[in-house]
């Protein structure tokens, strides 16, 4: 709570967004069914009054089928986010604790995954694995941890190094309650500007899988999904690239300023840049 | 130094170990056997011979331990083997299109460190100015712009609304001569190389600045103040010489960030690069070459990371002698 009255001013304007988003989501199962209602006549219009999206190839309203995606696109975001953190956290925990051997080897293995092109592995793992929503929270999840492991380690071995954690050893407290009573709390700040940061590259992971045809299958359709089609009719509609990437980047500029704001809300408290 | 360089070296022995391990995973984490897969999937029948042959070529018979060494053996002749779709080597469609992504990724890393350096500079030179204030806040919209979504509305923007550029492709002409085709080149690479290059400005602008921005009050940058340089030519020859050295190791990463959007771009703009052939066999389900690209993206990037390393430690002592922090 604290952190959040310290955020600045751009990072309550991004969470009062996201916010918002999360209650748009919530409310999206009414248009449901106006995002699926296939009507052929009205194919490709334009955005008017009664279409302010305009409408697709199949001639579904534009704008219900931003909307109706909305709860799509953020859950996998928050889903793949927390895999991710989950491996990072916990690798690049153990590694920057115990140190030694076990944190050479699990460094090694950081490296190597981050030697192959991100994107490389996100459509093999999408491609290969049969497809589901869970085949894309996982292929984004196994993807992203490395960068959340190194955090997690830099952060570890800072908190390791502090007074209080050096004196709770010394005094002879066992490592479980180290972890516990000095640890956790102390990279519980950093694990919140990850998984802030972590939301934002996960909805833009899904929607660069869906729109290159292998992410949800049909018919679940994220704002990715929706954008797949655009390329096809770019010369007459340009409202099917415009709307549905545009609910992307407010999306994950929401969570990029949130991130950010956090990160300074929580560094400025604990006192170093 | 030669010692620095042989444990840098040593050290990268696993990291190699490792990427073969996980391409090598990658192959059999796929659904039912690479055989199958290659001719059921794609919906192209394979003649008993011909999926025999794989097998073999495979060694899909023999058990895992055998197969991993089979393959590294001709992985180390570097003998990438022969793509399902059209029986060529991996290696010959790997080096026709490695041109073309060349091309892409070089003019949109030229680009990207052009614009980013002297912004970043700028930028760290005057913190929380108007200046940092508002490239630093137009950056960040652009880091936040997916570039499959900026690639589509600038293609509607300047190839259908104003028709000044073309849509996609390489070139209009195929045998282009003259100037002309110069031309027609360069307005095809035009929206790719943006879309590729504003994205990894502003992680780059964001590296320069901080580096500027923390080296502009050390002793050596007031002391050329007060030698009286100009504030400029203290940020550049000075602040802007000492943040360059941590930039080259950053080098290393940019190369799969690079890669990686290859595979969307030249998706977008029909271009026949590495990323475009990388997609196609993951759809054609194509392992040889999947396979083959992943183990040279990961390669080729930790070959890049070590010739930082190496660049860094030849250019800054304390790197090697292990005094740096």
């Amino acid at each position: 709570m604290r952190t959040l009255r310290r955020l600045p001013g751009s990072g309550k304007a991004a969470l009062a967004i996201v916010l918002l988003l999360w209650i748009v989501a919530a409310f999206s199962p009414a248009v449901s069914r106006a995002a699926s209602d296939i009507r052929l006549e009205n194919r490709l219009l334009p955005p008017s009054s009664s279409h302010p999206f305009g409408t697709d190839d199949l001639g579904r309203d534009l704008l219900a089928r931003v909307v109706a995606a909305t709860p799509i696109s953020l859950a996998i975001g928050l889903t793949a986010a927390a895999v991710s953190l989950l491996l990072g956290f916990t690798i690049g925990g153990i590694s920057g604790y115990f140190g030694g051997a076990t944190d050479l080897l699990l460094s090694r293995f950081v490296e190597v995954v981050l030697c192959f092109p991100v994107l490389f592995l996100l459509l093999a793992l999408a491609a290969f694995l049969p497809p589901s929503p869970a085949a894309v929270i996982l292929a984004i999840g196994l993807t992203t941890w490395p960068g959340d492991a190194r955090y997690a380690r830099a952060e570890i071995l800072r908190a390791k190094s502090l007074d209080y954690t050096r004196a709770a050893k010394a005094a002879g407290a066992s490592t479980a309650r180290i972890l516990v009573r000095h640890l956790l709390p102390n990279v519980f700040a950093p694990l919140l500007v990850s998984a802030a940061f972590g939301v934002a590259w996960a909805i833009l992971a899904e929607a660069a899988l869906s729109f290159l045809g292998v992410g949800l299958p049909a018919p679940a359709s994220s704002w990715g999904g929706i954008l797949s089609a655009a390329p096809a009719y770019i010369e007459e509609a340009w409202w099917i690239a415009l709307f549905p990437g545009l609910a992307l980047f407010l999306t994950v500029s929401a969570y990029n300023l949130l991130a950010e704001g956090l990160r300074r809300a929580t560094t400025e408290r604990s006192g170093y840049r | 130094m030669i010692r620095y360089i042989a444990r840098r070296l040593l050290l990268a022995v696993p990291t190699l170990a490792g990427i073969v391990v996980i391409v090598f995973l990658l192959l059999h984490l796929a659904p039912g056997s690479p055989v199958t897969a290659a001719g059921g999937e794609s919906g192209r029948r394979i003649s008993g011979r011909a999926a025999e042959e794989m097998r073999r070529l495979y060694g899909l018979d023999r058990p895992l331990p055998e197969r991993f060494g089979k393959w590294i053996l001709r992985v180390v002749r570097l003998d990438l083997g022969e793509s399902f779709v059209d029986r060529r080597r991996v290696s010959d469609r790997i080096l026709e299109a490695l041109p073309y992504t060349l091309t892409l990724n070089g003019l949109a890393l030229l680009l990207t460190l052009l614009i980013a350096i002297p912004l970043g500079v700028e930028a760290g030179g005057r913190p929380e100015s108007a200046f940092d204030r508002i490239s630093g806040a137009a950056l960040f919209a652009l880091y936040s712009t997916p570039s499959f979504w900026a690639a589509l509305l600038l293609q509607t923007l300047f190839s259908v609304k104003l028709r000044w550029l073309p849509l996609y492709g390489v070139a209009s002409d195929p045998e282009p001569s003259g100037l002309a085709g110069f031309a027609d080149r360069i307005s095809h690479l035009a929206l790719p190389v943006v879309c590729l290059t504003y994205g990894s400005l502003a992680f780059y602008a964001r590296m320069v600045r901080a580096g500027v921005a923390e080296a502009r009050n050390a002793d050596y940058v007031l002391a050329a103040r007060a030698r009286g340089l100009s504030r400029r030519e203290a940020l550049w020859k000075h602040a802007f010489r000492n943040a360059l050295l941590p930039l080259v190791t950053l080098l290393g990463l940019v190369l799969p960030g690079l890669l990686s959007g290859s595979v969307i771009i030249e998706r977008i703009f029909a271009w026949p690069g590495l990323g475009r052939l990388y997609f196609d066999s993951i759809l054609s389900r194509d392992y040889p070459v999947v396979l083959a690209l992943s183990l040279v993206g990961a390669v080729a990037t930790l070959a890049v990371t070590l010739a930082a390393d190496v660049a860094y430690a030849v250019a800054d002592p304390r790197v090697r002698d292990g005094t740096a922090e």
